[in-house]
């Protein structure tokens, strides 16, 4: 679920809260920020949006993942103190995938439709607002349930805005037998985990986010369609996000860019650095856009056998391994390009196509794992918002 | 944990120093409306890049919790 950290944003542009809430101020004191005001309102109008997903991978002389995905998105307003947001999409996902590394000898084809849905109620007080959030998502072999909540506050002026979350989900294995992989009866993943960020108005032109998340998951984290996949059974997660927009006066443009630092106990260490140019030309937005994502590889993740058309079967880390080419060392560049159309103030269509390729050479600083082949995808998606 | 404790002071650093500026004012504001200053004005292109990514690397966080899990990993 994605924590509205755009409603800091919202927020920034508005008036200043001027009444106090003395119940609140207890809220505040907890939270220990001396010399912060607090003041959050509901958004001023809803928003209802479709989009839809076509997604293809494929690696050389192998066509590999297609997936087909409807979504809808609504948030609205209850009265001033009250919003509600959800959405719903079904994946229908389809398909071979290599069961060690990228060896298309090995691809098994699996075919599956997802159902997933998320719903969370907001109450805006004078000084804070309050989150709830359920999430659902069903599919032939997981099911997970998930609930978090959420705390906002802003400063007086609107300029300064943070929020502190915590999630919990409970998940549910029932791997498919498939034959070949390391299939077993149902398993479980329960994960915790925790957000703090930060968003900060700089100049009229640039606004800031940073965010700290902490995830702690524990029970299956393997996959069971992977040959010989046997991973702990627990793992820590850690990110750091930064994101910066500024507002080009000149060409009326906006850059955003981001970056991510992520570490865990897999012993995983990635940067993600992203950037899009939001160029407006009449009423239609033409946004160009790059990301470069670089990994470390899990500690038990085992290279291929040069020469070899089989695996390796002895882990050199007992008794942990695997040989599933997401968690190898690798560099990974995304390049998109999307128009956006403001039909009128309520309207909007738009449509987006990214390419991503894959490879252990691109990996930051060199060291990337070998033996496998690129990976490529494809990513479409068209879509349409109204405001009411 | 090193690094990351040097990312954490560094993020905070970078923020805490744009104190030394003066607060922007509301009627300054008129650009910071505009919804690709924003950080989500796209919903579902979030939730459906997120998901990919989440899916094909290793690395995920950062935008929010309690998201729950897939079979996609």
């Amino acid at each position: 679920m994605i924590i509205e950290q755009d409603a800091a944003a919202r927020a920034a542009t508005r008036e200043p809260a001027r009444d106090t809430d003395s119940g609140l101020a207890i809220l505040a004191a907890a939270m220990a920020l001396p010399g912060v005001a607090f003041a959050e309102t509901a958004p001023e109008q809803g928003l209802i949006g479709l989009k839809y997903l076509y997604y293809k991978d494929y690696q050389p002389g192998l066509d590999r993942i297609h997936v087909s995905s409807p979504s809808l998105y609504v948030l609205t307003p209850l009265g001033r103190q009250w919003s509600l947001e959800g959405s719903i999409v079904r994946d229908a996902v389809s398909g071979p995938s290599p069961r060690y590394h990228s060896a298309i000898s090995s691809a098994s084809r699996m075919e599956d439709e997802r159902h997933a849905g998320d719903l969370r109620l907001t109450r805006y007080f004078r000084r804070a607002a309050v989150g709830f959030g359920v999430a659902y998502s069903t599919e032939d072999d997981y099911e997970s349930r998930a609930l978090s909540a959420d705390v906002r506050m802003s400063s007086d002026d609107n300029n300064t805005s943070i929020v502190l979350g915590a999630g919990y989900s409970d998940d549910t294995i029932k791997p498919n037998d498939t034959g070949g992989g390391s299939v077993t009866g149902d398993e479980k993943k329960k994960v915790n985990d925790f957000i703090v960020g930060l968003t900060q108005v700089v100049t009229p032109r640039d606004i800031v986010q940073a965010n700290l998340t902490h995830s702690r998951a524990r029970g299956f984290l393997s996959d069971p369609y992977k040959f010989l996949d046997n991973r702990p059974r627990e793992r820590n997660q850690t990110a750091l996000l930064g994101r910066w927009n500024h507002f080009f006066a000149g060409p009326g443009a906006t850059l955003r860019s981001s970056y991510r630092y992520y570490s865990d106990t897999f012993e995983v260490k990635a940067h993600t650095f992203g950037f899009e140019w939001v160029q407006p030309v009449r009423s239609m937005t033409v946004t160009p856009s790059v990301r470069y994502h670089t990994q470390s590889s899990a500690s038990f993740y085992v290279d291929p056998i040069p020469g070899s058309a089989f695996p390796p079967v002895v882990s050199l880390q007992p008794p942990y391994y695997s040989a599933d080419h997401r968690l190898s060392a690798f560099g990974a560049v995304t390049a998109g390009i999307k128009l956006a159309w403001a039909i009128n103030k309520d309207w909007s269509v738009d449509a987006k196509f990214d390419y991503y390729e894959q490879r252990g050479d691109w990996r930051l600083g060199g060291n990337g794992s070998p033996g496998l082949d690129p990976f490529k995808a494809q990513f479409y998606q068209v879509g349409v918002y109204r405001r009411f | 944990m090193r690094s990351l404790r040097i990312a954490c002071i560094a993020a905070a650093a970078a923020v805490s120093g744009c104190a030394g500026l003066q607060p922007v004012q509301p009627w300054e504001k008129g650009y910071l409306a505009k919804p690709e200053m924003t950080f989500e004005a796209d919903p579902l292109q979030a939730r459906f890049e997120q998901h990919i990514y989440f899916s094909k690397e290793n690395a995920s966080g950062g935008y929010g919790v309690g998201g729950g899990g897939c079979g996609c990993n």
